[in-house]
């Protein structure tokens, strides 16, 4: 990464916080709209019923937990990049650290809808919270469930504390340039941040604790979100390799996300210069080495369902293979497993337009992974007098679409009126990297 | 001590010059204020002989009240009714572990930033007359406080040492 | 906007949210401040009476709450069903509270429909008939459906008066052929009883007597008692026919052959019988008689003319002469054409030739059926109607519209304008349309009146309850309508108890009171039995005809097909019979076209094809379903459905297969038939989904609907079974005993006092479906609709499976799945709220309430059992009046599914309760068990060592489905028993 003078990094920065161009607030409007769109979907689907939606038995599980999990798996990458490549002290990761950490916020925002959009009765929702209630009867701590509730609100706490932490001293230098109401703001937000030493002591120190705790934190959320299938019985569902499968799943999707979403950003806001072509590449890296544990673990579930010489779960792979989902199954491992190998080519993972391609591919292989998983296994479990099939209704793709927008409706808002990117951590980088040489 | 009424800040383009400045200060009778940076740096916090923060004693204690808050929630919820499911035992500890671990990390973090506000007296906004504002760019803001008659005498002092001087008016305002 | 308005707008929005949230709730409660003697709140009464859903005339109880009959069981008391009810009579209620049925009389003026008052019509009736009495002879002609004895002589009586002829009897299902053949070979023009019971090996060349042929509840019990496996013994039963319905798919082989074909195979085996047992018994010149008929039917001739597999037909021939007392049943009910009649004579002659005393056929036992006109008559009666219409022509309860042959134009001469046409109906069917005046009499449940399946069988119907729209019985109206004086009574009732009292001797009101609480004189119903035969005539060899025609037949052949569901049509309209899905094609809604495989490759179509089949007589239009269980070049549509009418349930669904028939009538009136002509098929063009609800029949080798052979049986069992494997798991019962160490990561955990669980015997489920039928009934089950079960939505808790035999991929075997209350159910801790949880019995509770809906269990049951109410689902009024005030009716958005009548336990417990003891073994019923015509269900608690329970699930044919997955289920089923092949 070339030589850049903080007073560079400041303004490059501040730049995009400049008053934005009725093109973003088109853009944003246009969202806003899809976002009704899908609020409307929700509300007709309280009014006449979950029938709105395509599911059934033996299908019961439909879109919204596919986009629950695809969401919540984007989330992870935001902490790992933020919390875990900080503790290994992967310099490449300040650059994009913000806006990983903003999109883990966002996603699990998203996510977090999706149970509420999937129950069959969502006005008796707090029947799943611990509180006190005159029938003395609690949630059961034994559903997977309830795990859910517990780590993915545990989830959300804990990276919006961790991102705003982050921003502290960012904040600081907005106020510092800042004139009138948006002062104003951000002396607020910046509790009069200094950047006394005695300050930074606690600061980089507690920094540091918070990414100490948000490293177990994403590993067990996504274990969590796994064991919703592997504590079931359903065959392809029951297996020991769902929580590091899920996880490294989540990972994939999510890096493949922070491309999606960096590309066109450092070109808007022309930060070419801070999220440099390395950074980029080193993320194409990472996806092809979690491309390369996905993969592996498809290829896992095969020979065990064959070592285990189950019938029920020999056939339940075939069927994902060969059967009515077969070609959501191949777009899966296609987009997932193999797509990403072309980053072994350096001309690729050095071409923004194969990174942003071949991220967008990896978001659809995973979106089909939660698909082939959560629908294939039901539909063809224990009983064949029971075998059903599954194709969603358009309210649940009116649900999808709003998902979709509400994130990328929420990160607009975020890139233009906070700092989308870390000044204090780059100005950290280049002091090591001006102190190294 | 002698009453220093006044507070001179000298700015500097890197971490290195401040922290050879606040160890060139020491040897002076002129007290080091204060040291402002858009980083945080080891040379400054080494030269103003800074300890280790103890915030991660709060993020302990909170982490070990969470874990035993989760399970205690965990075993008393499920106590109320003894529901059996799935012809489980009624207490399951393995699964309430998971509850255990989720709310240790939830506590952690809830009074890992605790600690940081109190630690650092947060929100500090009686800190910001004695700061300059270059200070969160890319200056480091090293404040010396001296009586009124000999700041002259400490700019000339600072200036030899690489210092920036803003103009006294400026340091004075905050008297 | 200023300040106030968004106030203003603000508080609407939040109160509308506010009022939103509300749950909606009863606004009135009344309270009977006079209560009826009788009625109890809280407190069922029963009253016995007769099913009239069909002419087998079985004895029911209704249950009435307050006020309202929610339930229909079977009399236990009752010779002819013994307290079991079929799929029909379970949803008889329906009929009673359908929201098609017509509220008051209506009378068509220039076409359009006027109501009128009850009062008012039968005036206007009443001027009509007298009118047209004084005006001759024969002005006033009345076609009813089979009535009672009773009900009967008042209509004669009343006709009399109004002198005109008898009614005359309209059956559809009138099994002519067979009165015909026994009038050829006994000289009974009757309809016996047969004794299957006494049968060790039963050959049926089409008579399905689990689905309409006769009585089928009484059969089903009857065929059961030689066919269910007892002390190292099973019955055989070999099913000769082109399809293999219900029954067929009980049989242990079925012989599938052309049309007409069956008459062509008991010959052949009359020949084999007489050329290995000889004539011993039969006089000589009969003998000779039949040797000559059958003498042409070679082995090889027979398999050439039927196209029935060779090795299939000896093993039946084998097995027929071993027998020692074999069995012949005739063609079916439904038989069409003059080859079932040849078919039916043919039966009589094997069993007359079998067995010459004929022992297992009682003539004094006659089926009341046989009161029904023959096909002659009712042609004969319509051209009277076409060549010189009555003034008045009254119709009770028959619709000749649907079921006689279009070419017979009944629907152009009911719609004439000479005749005043009054029907007397309960649905606006197709004869009712044409009618003048519909007429809705009260039904069986609402009025008095008698109906015996057999002679002197004195069986009640008597009102369970008010009738629902104050309608009179038909016999007061016909009371009413003839000339003053014609009767000393003053309304029927009066006229029943004189009857009773004539022809049964009950004269004292104790004695009255003793038999209507009974539901009527059972005692010498059972006694007349074992009377031999009447001597053989030999007039029955005009009958016989050269098959050779059989093999030439290449174009497409029809036939209609008998339905549990449907009967004759009579049932079309009624949910639960459209919603619960034909056992052996588990198609709901539909009727399609069923077709073998290659048939379908030969026309160029697939299941769910749209296809038009036309032949002179008409054309009927339905979707293909392709199915192994027919004979190639024939096409068959179970008859039931495709009317021509308005009506959310029967309008204008599935396809009608009367309508391709034609009357044929050679010289002489009496041996006048239907028959179809062949078929031309056209593809319409457009696909429609099939609404199956089975995914695959096939059980893919699982552990699921399992069989085992005599000699299994008969060698000692082998060693236990303890592996971890799908096939060598060890049957697991849910009690501490099913526990163990190698196999359980949980220690066991015990109940208190009971540890409920239900016994199948796959042995002897035949598929009916009854079980499901009770079930909608106690349970206030939804009724989803077609389009909802092709979203695979139905919400059946209990339904009838039917799967492949694993090691016999051609014979079908039935499974009815319920929630297997299992001691480990996944269900369980997968709900985050406690809503499914093991209670302290044994049960899998569901707590409605509770529920919210994440669906978790129903992803997490293996048995895919739980149902999921995906909307809010309405019982149309007043369908609301059959729900059972015991049961909640869910609402949208929770889960649900079998409770074992959970309410059923609680009022035994408050029984026990009160005399202070323990629930004794058979006290509590579920509603499927109470119904099942075999016997198939035994439920009870595990806890109690001899309950009947416990000691079946210690019977070598136990297991428990998918076992390995120990969930440990206490729905234990019992392999079904087969013979071994050879």
């Amino acid at each position: 990464m070339e030589k850049l003078s903080f007073a560079e990094i400041d303004n490059t920065v501040n730049a995009t916080l400049e008053p934005p161009g009725r093109m973003y607030w088109t853009v944003v409007a246009l969202l806003f709209c899809g976002v009704l769109v899908g609020a409307a979907c929700w509300g007709w689907q309280i009014l006449v019923g979950i029938g709105a939606g395509g599911q059934n038995s033996p299908v019961n599980w439909g879109t919204y937990l596919i986009n629950f999990v695809f969401w919540v798996g984007i989330a992870h990458s935001g902490t790992l990049i933020s919390a875990i490549l900080y503790l290994l002290r992967a310099g490449w990761r300040n650059p994009i650290a913000r806006a990983a950490e903003t999109m883990t916020v966002f996603a699990v925002c998203t996510a977090g809808l999706f149970p509420f959009i999937h129950l069959g009765r969502v006005w008796m929702v707090y029947y799943m919270l611990p509180v006190p209630n005159q029938r003395t009867l609690w949630p059961n701590f034994q559903s997977p469930l309830m795990f859910d509730v517990v780590a993915i609100s545990t989830y959300l706490i804990v990276s919006v504390l961790f991102w705003y932490t982050g921003m502290l001293p960012d904040f600081a230098v907005i106020r510092d340039r800042a004139a009138g109401v948006r002062k104003k703001i951000f002396t607020v937000l910046s509790l009069g941040w200094t950047g006394r030493y005695e300050q930074w002591r606690h600061y980089s120190r507690g920094y540091l604790l918070f990414a100490a705790l948000a490293t177990p934190l994403v590993i067990s959320v996504h274990s969590v979100v796994s064991w919703d299938f592997a504590l079931g019985v359903a065959p392809g569902w029951h297996t020991t390799i769902f929580a590091p499968y899920f996880v490294a799943g989540a990972i994939h999707s999510g890096l493949a996300m922070v491309l999606t979403l960096m590309i066109p950003m450092r070109r808007i806001f022309n930060a070419q210069r801070i999220i440099t072509m390395h950074v980029l590449e080193s993320v194409a890296k990472t996806i092809v080495f979690t491309g390369l544990i996905v993969g592996f673990a498809y290829a896992t579930e095969y020979f065990i369902a064959w070592y285990s010489r189950n019938s029920v779960e020999m056939e339940v792979f075939a069927f994902r293979s060969t059967g009515d989902f077969a070609l959501q199954y191949w777009i899966m491992v296609i987009c997932n497993s193999l797509v990403p190998l072309l980053f072994f080519i350096k001309r690729i993972r050095t071409s923004i337009l194969w990174l942003f391609a071949i991220s967008i591919a990896v978001n659809i292989g995973m979106w089909f992974e939660r698909f082939v998983i959560i629908i294939s296994s039901v539909a063809r479990d224990f009983l064949p007098h029971a075998w059903g099939d599954y194709a969603p209704t358009g309210i649940e793709y009116g649900i999808m679409l709003g998902s979709f927008c509400l994130f990328f409706f929420l990160f607009f808002l975020f890139v233009k009126h906070l700092p989308s990117i870390s000044m204090t951590e780059i100005k950290e980088l280049q002091h090591q990297a001006g102190t190294h040489d | 001590m002698t009453n220093h009424d006044t507070h001179i800040t000298a700015l500097f383009a890197d971490d290195a010059q401040a922290a050879a400045a606040v160890g060139a200060l020491r040897q002076t009778q002129w007290p080091v204020a204060d040291v402002h940076g858009p980083i945080p740096s080891q040379a400054i916090s080494g030269a103003l002989g800074i300890k280790k923060s103890g915030v991660g004693w709060f993020t302990l204690a909170g982490g070990v009240f969470g874990f035993f808050l989760g399970y205690f929630l965990a075993v008393f919820t499920s106590a109320r009714w003894g529901l059996i499911v799935s012809g489980k035992p009624v207490l399951s500890y393995i699964p309430f572990f998971i509850v255990g671990f989720e709310f240790t990390i939830l506590f952690s973090v809830l009074a890992n930033v605790l600690g940081l506000i109190l630690l650092m007296r947060l929100p500090a906004h009686r800190d910001l007359p004695r700061y300059r504002p270059e200070c969160s760019a890319d200056r480091f803001g090293v404040v010396v406080s001296c009586r009124q008659g000999e700041a002259p005498e400490v700019r000339r002092f600072l200036t030899e040492l690489g210092g920036e001087m803003p103009e006294p008016a400026d340091t004075q305002r905050d008297l | 906007m200023d300040r106030r308005t968004f106030l203003k707008l603000a508080g609407m929005g939040s109160l509308t949210f506010a009022s939103a949230c509300t749950l909606e709730s009863e606004k009135k409660l009344y309270s009977l401040v006079k209560n009826q003697d009788d009625m109890v709140s809280g407190k069922a009464n029963w009253y016995a009476g007769t099913c009239r859903r069909c002419p087998a005339g079985c004895g029911v109880l209704a249950k009435n709450r307050e006020g309202r009959v929610i339930k229909l069981e079977g009399n236990p008391l009752h010779p002819v069903n013994r307290g079991k009810l079929c799929i029909r009579g379970q949803s008889g209620l329906q009929a009673v509270y359908h929201p098609e049925r017509p509220k008051k009389p209506r009378i068509k003026q220039d076409g359009r429909w006027q109501a009128l008052s009850f009062e008012e019509a039968i005036v206007r009736l009443a001027e009509k008939t007298r009118s047209a009495a004084a005006r001759g002879k024969n002005r006033v002609r009345m076609l009813t459906c089979l009535e009672g004895d009773v009900c009967m002589g008042l209509f004669e009586k009343s006709m009399a008066a109004l002198n005109g002829t008898a009614p005359l009897v309209f059956e559809p299902f009138s099994h002519e052929h067979l009165r015909t053949a026994n009038q050829a070979v006994f000289g009974v023009s009757g309809l016996p009883s047969y004794r299957l019971e006494n049968a060790d090996c039963l050959v049926s060349f089409g008579a399905d007597f689990l689905e309409t042929w006769l009585s089928p509840v009484e059969y089903a019990r009857r065929f059961k008692a030689m066919h269910a496996y007892a002390d190292g013994k099973k019955g055989r039963f070999f099913y000769v026919s082109p399809w293999r319905g219900l029954t067929g798919a009980n049989a242990d082989a079925w012989l599938s052959c052309r049309p007409a074909a069956e008459a062509v195979i008991c010959l052949g085996l009359i020949r084999q019988v007489l050329a290995r047992k000889g004539s011993s018994g039969i006089s000589t010149q009969v003998a000779r008689q039949i040797r000559a008929v059958c003498q042409p039917y070679t082995r090889e001739k027979v398999i050439e003319f039927s196209g029935v597999d060779p090795s299939g037909y000896d093993q039946m021939a084998e097995a027929l002469l071993r027998a020692k007392d074999p069995l012949i049943l005739g063609a079916g009910t439904l038989g069409r054409g003059r080859g079932d009649l040849q078919a039916n004579i043919a039966a009589n002659l094997l069993n007359f030739v079998l067995d010459p005393q004929l022992g297992k056929i009682d003539f004094t036992r006659r089926h009341r059926a046989e009161k029904a006109a023959g096909y002659g008559e009712i042609a004969a009666f319509f051209d009277q109607l076409a060549g010189n219409p009555p003034d008045v022509l009254l119709l009770n309860n028959v619709n000749p519209v649907y079921a006689l042959p279009p070419e017979m134009d009944t629907s152009g001469i009911l719609g004439s304008k000479q005749m005043f046409t009054v029907c007397f109906s309960n649905f606006m069917d197709e004869t009712a349309q044409r009618a003048d005046m519909v007429f809705p009499v009260s039904m069986a449940l609402e009025s008095w009146d008698e109906y015996g399946a057999y002679p002197d069988l004195l069986s009640f119907c008597q009102p369970a309850m008010k009738p629902l729209y104050g309608a009179p019985q038909i016999g007061d109206v016909l009371l009413r309508i003839a000339p003053d004086g014609t009767f000393e009574n003053k309304d029927a009732k009066q006229e029943l108890i004189s009857r009773v009292q004539e022809r049964w001797g009950i004269s004292d009101t104790g004695a009255w009171l003793q038999a209507v609480r009974a539901g009527g004189r059972f005692e010498h119903a059972e006694a007349s039995a074992g009377a031999s035969g009447p001597a053989v005539t030999t007039a029955f060899q005009s009958w016989f005809e050269d098959p050779s025609e059989l093999i030439r037949s290449e174009s497409l052949l029809f036939a209609a097909l008998p339905s549990v569901r449907f009967f004759d049509g009579r049932d079309a309209h009624i949910p639960w019979l459209c919603e619960i899905p034909d056992p052996v094609s588990k198609v709901a809604w539909q009727s399609p076209v069923l077709m073998h495989p290659e048939t379908a490759r030969k026309y160029g179509v697939r299941t769910g094809d749209g296809i038009n089949l036309i032949n002179r007589s008409g054309a009927v239009s339905a979707p293909v379903y392709e199915t192994r269980y027919i004979q190639p070049g024939l096409a068959g549509i179970q008859a039931g459905q495709g009317h021509a009418v308005p009506g959310k349930y029967s309008g204008g669904r599935g396809a009608n297969p009367f309508s391709l028939f034609s009357l044929k009538r050679p010289a002489d009136a009496k041996t006048a038939f239907y028959a179809a002509d062949p078929l031309r098929l056209e593809k319409s063009g457009q696909r429609q989904k099939l609404a199956s609800t089975a995914g695959s029949m096939d059980p893919h080798g699982r552990k699921i609907a399992l069989t085992m052979t005599l000699s299994d049986l008969a060698a000692p069992p082998g060693p236990e079974k303890h592996g971890l494997a799908m096939h060598d798991f060890p049957l697991t019962l849910p009690m501490p005993e099913g526990y163990d160490a190698h196999r359980d990561f949980y220690p066991p955990h015990d109940h208190a006092d009971y540890r409920w669980a239900m016994v199948v015997d796959l042995d002897r489920c035949i598929g009916c479906s009854a079980c499901a039928a009770a079930c909608y009934a106690e349970n206030n089950l939804a009724v989803v609709g077609e389009q909802e079960i092709i979203n695979g939505r139905e919400m059946s808790w209990m339904h009838i499976e039917h799967y492949q035999q694993m090691d016999r991929p051609d014979q079908p075997i039935f499974l009815p799945m319920l929630c297997q209350h299992c001691d480990n159910a996944p269900c369980e801790s997968v709900c985050p709220v406690f809503a499914p949880h093991h209670n302290k019995e044994g049960l899998n509770n569901q707590i409605y309430n509770r529920c919210i809906g994440t669906r978790f269990c129903a992803q997490n049951c293996p048995y895919k059992v739980r149902r999921f109410n995906w909307h809010d689902w309405n019982w149309p009024e007043p369908l609301n009046l059959q729900l059972n005030p015991d049961v909640t009716v869910r609402s949208k958005g929770v889960m649900e599914k079998c409770s074992f009548c959970v309410q059923r336990i609680k009022t035994a417990h408050g029984h026990a309760k009160d005399e202070n003891r323990k629930i004794k073994d058979g006290e509590v019923i579920p509603a499927c068990v109470q119904t099942c015509p075999t016997g198939a269900l035994v439920f009870g608690s595990l806890m109690d060592a001899d309950s009947r329970v416990s000691k079946l699930v210690k019977d070598r044919r136990a297991y428990q489905v998918m076992g390995y997955l120990n969930t440990k289920p206490a729905v234990i089923y019992l392999k079904k028993v087969v013979h071994e092949i050879r």
